[in-house]
């Protein structure tokens, strides 16, 4: 009786033991992820003083300030956390703020309208449309800026703005191997230039050499990935990043990345991809945010950790772990919408930009989100 | 008998002159009509085409000057530096006794100057060059330079916790320079306004503050305000602008230590107000800004109800904050602002009494408590550290004036040259930069034409009072050959345009005497297009050389012949890129009394904006976009936008 009581009282402390270690062994798993996990969102509308539901980009700059563009102005998030706007009246080109970049440099903020780019700086705007300056045209879709040049991706190709001599360039298919003038992203690369054209893949260009790369869909077909990575996974590129050696892009069906030798596909059917419609991307070291109409990802290629938010509003996230079965738990505040229009983030917080609000994703603490991905 | 022969022979040989006259004229009327596409010119000289810029007065060689410019001095107050771009030099005085004990030959026109900490090395930052240069005091010796933005016309010195910086202001190319000294390179190169022109620190390094001089062009209908920039200069992280309302020609600052001020001194412009408000003192007047850290900016004025201190640039305020000393190059006078004084009406002002102190000229006696008389033109003003000497250049005297700031008395002069009287190019200048030509003293022809050049805005020039109809102000620059004058062309000449009716126009008081006039236009006639000299006969970039082949187009891309009239080249033609002729290229406003207007030339038009003769038009692209009509001014209608930047482009190469 004795030995049984032992035995029994043995028993009841490893299940409380077990009971209370629970969380940590959850921690203990995702920490083996070279990902960070949103433990919960934080959600940011028109009482916070964003004045529209439909944000498109989010940009946290150097000197710590949240800048969210919207359909209705561009915001700078100010002491206690309300949102200050810039619209119209105060100077900015159009109301609709498509894409937004710092200038590392001298701290500029460039912004991308529907009507005109805008540089915002030290509290001045100024702006530059197409009939005024040497932007391409008024459309502006994404920014970047690459040894003191601006980029512009527009509706009839992409313009530069040497910012030390004030000359504009303009690449479109009159004068590269885009196939049309339709541009939807831009990004630097080191000394490379990619430039995400609607329709016509992917261009790498030179500015030293003045040379232009195609990277084009090889299967051809306009549906289905016929042959994972064989190239760029479509030729509709909707955004493109770049960071530490790897271009992620991004199509209405499916993602890709490369880096610089080889392509890597995902679509949703066949990977943890929540949706084939990806929109941005935005990575950190080298994994990546991932923002789609069904959800936000974030993932090293390997590992994908997915954002989903039901129709009732609750959210849960997904892991899928290489090795390890997919593990789905409910979250305690969710993504305030699926649809994600942007994404900024590091390795500490994660803002993201949805077609209805603002969120922030607050890290579970002990996620190992400073990992490097080992990319295979 | 023997007179008919002879009457035979001159009746005859008048009727081949009558001929060949009426052949002649028949020829150039038909030469100009085929060149042109005109039909309605008449005779024209040959001139208006004919002509060699190698001919031209600003394309002569010109006396330099010792004039000028900057002016540092050393920690220990001994040594005063002094920055002579016409002449290419950086010189050393004595601050004792005010002799120059040594000479630098610094290429490319040094023109500010800034001296670090511990007074071992001085940088000057040339104007003409793109660069800024250091000069070791031990062996007073160029030891290093480097390529910045272009125009580079002052500099200051920043210990910031991550090392020395000089911040520099670049005024031609419209930004910062942040120079770190130690390795000597650049950070950032961020854009300013229009012109930054002067840079002060604050004595901790955390901030400098970067004046500049001219608006940028906005709607030509709205007020000009020219900006103050704040950079980090760190980093060169741009911190925040903050507009000079209605205020513009700011050429200098300084920081009032002790009080978190950054004074600058400016001219009030309201040139949307009828210019036959001179009279009432309305149309300019000096002031003094005063700004923060926060860009919070308050205007008070410098003038006094009847006298006026024009054009006032340089300023230097004393380490303890009490005096400010800011010069006027119009009025050659220094004047003494007691900050104390200014201060205290400060407290006691209700905010609206602040807004509006800049119109109360009366407000000058409670802070200004003297006016020294200089030399002509001071321009530059700098303090020794220990405050005791004051120096200002005096740049059309080719002289420093040192002032005892105890005794507020001059005690002498660092002696640089002769002054120029035997040059009338210089005396022109001397009357250029003089307010005594106008009415009570209110504005030179410079405080319009900083340097000869724009300032960027459109006046109402017309005689009418009704505040409308705004004429765009041209520059001076490259005006040899130009003539006629003005956008109806109705002044054949210089002297013409600056003489009688100037007077009862705009000055208001009594013409320019005539051998003050023949100096003033042998001045004005002296002056190149903006950096000719490093503009001139550059290699062309393929697209620049792509929008040449635009200008001088006489087919569309389409094969399709462009009208004589309306090729580019033809109205402006070069060399100086002008016919001389009135046009009429569809830019006629509701009030305009003529489609017909001056056919400007274009060199250095990159430049001279806003554009058109009401200066509707921001910039070159506006030209062919915005204010376009039914092709009137050139046929634009077929170019992509690849084909209107490369034109622009090739603009901004004349």
């Amino acid at each position: 009786m004795k030995i049984a009581g032992i035995f029994c009282l043995r028993l009841a402390s490893l299940v409380t033991l077990l009971w209370l270690t629970a969380p940590l062994q959850i921690l203990a798993t995702e920490a083996e992820l070279p990902l960070p996990v949103i433990e919960r969102f934080e959600t940011f509308g028109k009482e916070q003083g964003v004045p529209t539901n439909k944000v498109h980009a989010v940009l946290k700059t150097s000197d710590g300030k949240l800048w969210i563009g919207t359909w209705d102005g561009l915001c700078v998030r100010e002491g206690e956390g309300k949102f200050r706007r810039y619209g119209p009246e105060e100077g900015l080109s159009h109301k609709l703020v498509t894409c937004m970049v710092e200038d590392p440099k001298t701290g500029d903020l460039w912004a991308g309208t529907m009507r005109g780019l805008n540089k915002v700086s030290g509290g001045k705007i100024t702006r530059y449309f197409q009939t005024d300056s040497g932007l391409p045209n008024n459309v502006v879709y994404g920014v970047d800026i690459v040894n003191d040049n601006i980029w512009a991706a527009t509706a009839a190709g992409v313009g530069a703005l040497d910012l030390k001599t004030g000359a504009w360039k303009i690449y479109d298919h009159n004068n590269s191997n885009m196939h049309e003038p339709w541009c939807y992203a831009v990004k630097g690369a080191k000394d490379l230039i990619y430039i995400g054209v609607w329709g016509a893949g992917i261009v790498e260009h030179n500015p030293q050499e003045g040379t232009f790369k195609a990277y084009r869909d090889p299967d051809g077909d306009f549906h289905y990935d016929l042959v994972p990575d064989d190239g760029p996974i479509n030729d509709i590129t909707s955004w493109l990043a770049w960071n530490d050696g790897l271009l992620w892009q991004c199509t209405y069906f499916g993602m890709s990345r490369y880096d610089g030798k080889y392509w890597k596909t995902w679509v949703q059917d066949k990977t943890p991809l929540p949706s084939n419609f990806t929109q941005f991307a935005w990575p950190v070291n080298r994994y990546c945010w991932i923002g789609t109409d069904k959800g936000a990802s974030v993932t090293d290629g390997t590992n994908w950790v997915n954002y989903f938010v039901g129709e009732a509003g609750a959210g849960w996230v997904e892991i899928h772990q290489s090795g390890k079965a997919m593990e789905k738990r409910p979250m305690s505040t969710a993504l305030c919408n699926g649809f994600v229009l942007g994404i900024w983030a590091d390795e500490k917080e994660a803002w993201l930009a949805t077609s209805k609000g603002l969120s922030r994703g607050i890290f579970a603490s002990g996620t190992a989100s400073g990992k490097v991905a080992v990319v295979k | 008998m023997r007179r008919t022969p002879i009457i035979i022979s001159l009746l005859i040989g008048l009727l081949v002159l009558a001929g060949l006259g009426w052949g002649s004229a028949a020829w150039s009327r038909a030469h100009e009509r085929r060149w042109s596409g005109r039909l309605d010119l008449e005779l024209v000289s040959c001139n208006h085409c004919h002509l060699k810029i190698e001919n031209l007065p600003w394309a002569q060689p010109s006396r330099r000057h010792s004039a000028p410019a900057g002016l540092a001095v050393s920690p220990d107050n001994r040594k005063v530096y002094i920055a002579l771009d016409e002449r290419n030099e950086v010189v050393e005085a004595d601050g004792v006794t005010l002799a120059i004990t040594r000479r630098l030959e610094v290429r490319g026109g040094p023109f500010g100057l800034a001296i670090d900490a511990k007074g071992e090395r001085l940088y000057a930052t040339c104007r003409d060059g793109d660069r800024v240069v250091a000069i070791d005091l031990a062996t007073f010796r160029e030891v290093e330079s480097l390529a910045i933005g272009a125009g580079p016309v002052a500099a200051t010195y920043c210990d910031t916790q991550e090392g020395g910086r000089l911040v520099i202001a670049n005024s031609v190319s419209d930004n910062i320079s942040v120079v770190s000294l130690s390795p000597f390179k650049e950070l950032a190169r961020p854009q300013a306004g229009r012109e930054p022109y002067a840079v002060a620190a604050a004595p901790d390094g955390s901030i400098a503050f970067v004046a500049n001089r001219l608006a940028v062009p906005e709607n030509y209908y709205s007020m000009a305000s020219s900006e103050l920039t704040l950079v980090d200069p760190s980093k060169g992280k741009l911190l925040l602008r903050s507009p000079f309302e209605s205020a513009h020609l700011a050429e200098g600052i300084a920081v009032a230590p002790g009080r978190g001020w950054a004074l600058t001194p400016l001219i009030k412009v309201r040139n949307l107000v009828p210019i036959t408000q001179v009279a009432n003192g309305w149309v300019m007047s000096s002031g003094l800004a005063i700004a923060d850290a926060k860009g919070s900016i308050i205007q008070m004025p410098l003038d006094e109800a009847h006298d006026y201190f024009a054009d006032p640039s340089g300023i230097a305020v004393d380490a303890a904050g009490k005096r400010a000393f800011i010069v006027s190059g119009g009025s050659d006078t220094v004047t003494v602002v007691d900050l104390e004084l200014l201060a205290r009406w400060l407290a006691g002002a209700s905010d609206q009494a602040k807004r509006e102190a800049i119109d109360d000229l009366s407000l000058s006696a409670e802070y200004v408590v003297a006016r020294i008389p200089t030399g002509r033109n001071p321009r530059h003003a700098t303090l020794s550290p220990d405050g005791k000497r004051l120096y200002v250049s005096e740049r059309l005297e080719d002289a420093v004036l040192a002032v005892d700031t105890a005794a507020l008395k001059p005690i002498g002069r660092i002696r640089l040259g002769d002054g120029g009287q035997t040059d009338p190019i210089r005396r022109g200048e001397r009357v250029f930069t003089q307010a005594a030509h106008t009415f009570q003293r209110q504005f030179s022809c410079r405080s319009c034409h900083p340097d000869g050049h724009v300032d960027g805005l459109s006046y109402d020039f017309d005689g009418d009072g009704i505040g409308d109809n705004l004429l765009d102000n041209r520059s001076l620059q490259g005006v040899a050959g130009t003539s006629p004058l003005k956008w109806n062309g109705k002044n054949p000449s210089l002297q013409v345009q600056c003489g009688v009716r100037f007077a009862r126009v705009l000055m208001r008081t009594d013409p320019i005497p005539g051998a003050e006039l023949d100096d003033l236009a042998a001045y004005l006639n002296s002056l190149p297009p903006p950096r000719w000299a490093r503009r001139h006969r550059q290699v062309l970039t393929p697209a620049q050389e792509r929008g040449r082949r635009i200008f001088f187009a006489t087919l569309t891309p389409a094969g399709e012949p462009i009208p004589r009239e309306r090729q580019c080249h033809v109205c402006h033609r070069p060399p100086l890129y002008s016919n001389r002729l009135m046009s009429s290229v569809g830019t006629r406003g509701s009030l305009d009394p003529s489609d017909l207007f001056d056919t400007p030339h274009l060199l250095g038009v990159a430049y001279t904006a806003p554009y058109l003769h009401d200066g509707r038009a921001k910039t070159l692209e506006e030209l062919w976009t915005t204010y376009q009509t039914n092709d009137l001014h050139g046929v634009s209608s077929y170019m992509n936008k690849h084909q209107l930047n490369d034109l622009v482009e090739f603009l901004k190469t004349l």
